[in-house]
């Protein structure tokens, strides 16, 4: 039980992560739970979409002279990378708060109800992620050998995902108006990222720093770039995730420390 | 204070399965703290705006438990008693791994299986048989276990088509029997009790008094926090004595019930009208 302070961190996420078999089940069950009170289960993810993806795509196009057949993949991909970052915060960020009866009544590593969010947000995702292939297969855009680019992007995002939870559900627990803050925060970056107007629109008039200083256009765009024109994202977006990804899990690593082991308390 | 040592040799009860590996509980010096100012800020809006109120004194902490050592091995069937706010339930939540404590070492072999606030850890949208999944998987039960016993669960819980709802429309009662019905499903090996034994109607408390009986005789380990000195007499051979976060005795359990019962007297006594606890307060101020 004597251990230096760094190895204790470090352990209250591996040895949740070693209970994968506990976590994974209950996140796919709480996926399961989700649809299955809904008439159309599963389907309603795509009907939610594609009502979005119509609605916005009409308009914007028409707003920003764009042509739907690049506007609407382009949106597609877009909303559904924005979606999963919001649910990584705000849906993420109350894994402690929402599993307060088992963390004062079981004595798991509670890193498991990190883990749990995880798997049913991130699955959540790559469900939406047909949506985008059926309106990419209605436009015919191409793809080659670059598209596989994506993957990488989506990795990495993947990881900022689960360092989003990690900083969030530690922080909401801790202070119970994050999740207020982060969504009232997340509103306004949604107009300020390019998710409904192309990135070329706002560079053509000068205001380029708006889309260079925002990490959430770096983290879309690593995942978009190779999904519309099969070619990787430019090396700035890696790099800025990167660092963007060294940043968080140092938060995380920092919260995990100073509150992991009070967690009972503050719940 | 009775040394655990000489308690293991008088009562010398062992039940030794070759198979499992023994379980053990050790508690070297262990502190406990709670920091109990009611004014720490809750909110990031309120933290930010702080440095306009006046200054306070800086954050309280009470020991919950202080140096405490305890030894338990395996065969033991411990009782824990002391008045409200003694440290009960914060032990067997140590020993749960619920809480950490701030100085000391805290040592636990073999699987724990906690019993203690049924009425939290439910999620309220899933049906009463993935509630089930869900809390006996957390127990630390394989699946296919918990498929294997997911009917014996569900007809002791007597919840039957119930079980096809989400538990958000049971009430307090239903998902009494549905918590205590899945955790009590679970072969503990060493087994925290916080005095379960007054759930649901009169037909359900007979029915899980006995499945208590029975897992109490199975586990290796059983520590027993009650007020009830006559269950702690009829299950558990020693019993330890807390008194505001610290032991005031360890040894057999009639020893300790009547240094108890003497304690609470003389301490009632001393200020006629108050609980004993708080008569202990007011002695120390």
């Amino acid at each position: 039980m004597l251990q230096s302070n760094g190895n204790k961190t470090m352990r209250a996420v591996t040895e949740a992560a070693r209970l994968w078999h506990i976590w994974l089940r209950i996140g796919l069950q709480d996926l399961r739970t989700r649809y299955r009170r809904s008439v159309i289960g599963v389907g309603w993810i795509f009907l939610n979409m594609a009502v979005l993806i119509i609605a916005i795509g009409v308009i914007y196009s028409n707003l920003l002279g764009q042509e739907l057949r690049t506007f609407l993949p382009f949106l597609t991909i877009g909303l559904i990378l924005w979606g999963y970052l919001t649910s990584s915060i705000v849906e993420g960020g109350n894994a402690f708060v929402n599993s307060e009866g088992y963390i004062k009544q079981i004595g798991l590593p509670i890193y498991i109800y990190v883990f749990r969010y995880f798997v049913s947000i991130t699955v959540t995702m790559l469900m939406n992620i047909p949506a985008f292939f059926l309106v990419a297969f209605i436009y015919s855009t191409k793809f080659r050998l670059g598209t596989l680019w994506a993957l990488c992007g989506l990795s990495m995002l993947t990881v900022v995902g689960f360092l989003m939870i990690a900083i969030f559900s530690h922080l909401n627990a801790r202070f119970r108006d994050t999740g207020h803050m982060a969504s009232l925060g997340l509103q306004v970056m949604f107009f300020v990222t390019p998710v409904i107007w192309p990135p070329d629109i706002i560079r053509s008039r000068g205001l380029n720093w708006i889309v260079e200083f925002n990490p959430f256009f770096h983290l879309i765009e690593i995942v978009r770039r190779p999904l519309l024109n099969s070619e990787s994202a430019e090396i700035m977006n890696y790099l800025v995730v990167f660092i963007l990804i060294g940043a968080l899990a140092l938060g995380a690593w920092f919260l995990t420390k100073k509150y992991n082991q009070r967690m009972a308390y503050l719940l | 204070m009775v040394s655990h040592e000489k308690i293991q040799s008088e009562n010398g009860v062992f039940v030794v399965s070759d198979s499992k590996k023994m379980a053990f509980i050790s508690l070297n010096n262990v502190d406990v703290e709670f920091h109990v100012d009611a004014d720490v800020p809750r909110t990031l809006k309120s933290t930010a705006f702080q440095f306009m109120r006046p200054k306070r004194r800086s954050p309280r902490s009470i020991h919950a438990l202080k140096s405490l050592l305890l030894t338990v091995r395996d065969g033991e069937r411990v009782g824990v008693i002391g008045p409200n706010g003694a440290g009960k339930s914060t032990l067997l939540k140590l020993i749960a791994g619920i809480y950490y404590p701030k100085a000391g070492d805290v040592e636990v072999e073999g699987h724990v299986c906690p019993l203690f606030e049924f009425a939290t850890g439910f999620e309220m949208e899933a049906t009463g048989w993935d509630n089930i999944r869900t809390r006996c998987l957390l127990l630390g039960m394989p699946p296919k276990e918990i498929e294997e016993k997911m009917g014996e669960i569900a007809d002791f819980s007597g919840l039957e088509e119930f079980l096809d709802v989400p538990v958000r429309y049971y009430s307090s009662g239903m998902l009494l029997r549905l918590a205590f019905a899945s955790s009590t499903a679970v072969e503990p090996e060493i087994l925290l009790l916080d005095e379960v034994m007054g759930a649901g109607d009169a037909a359900f408390m007979d029915k899980a008094k006995k499945r208590m009986d029975g897992l109490m005789k199975r586990a290796s380990i059983v520590i027993f926090v009650s007020h009830s000195l006559d269950l702690l007499s009829t299950f558990c051979g020693r019993t330890v004595w807390l008194h505001q976060g610290r032991k005031m005795g360890d040894g057999a359990t009639q020893e300790i019930i009547k240094s108890y019962k003497d304690f609470v007297k003389v301490s009632q006594s001393l200020s006629s009208d108050n609980s004993p606890a708080e008569a202990h307060i007011r002695q120390e101020d």
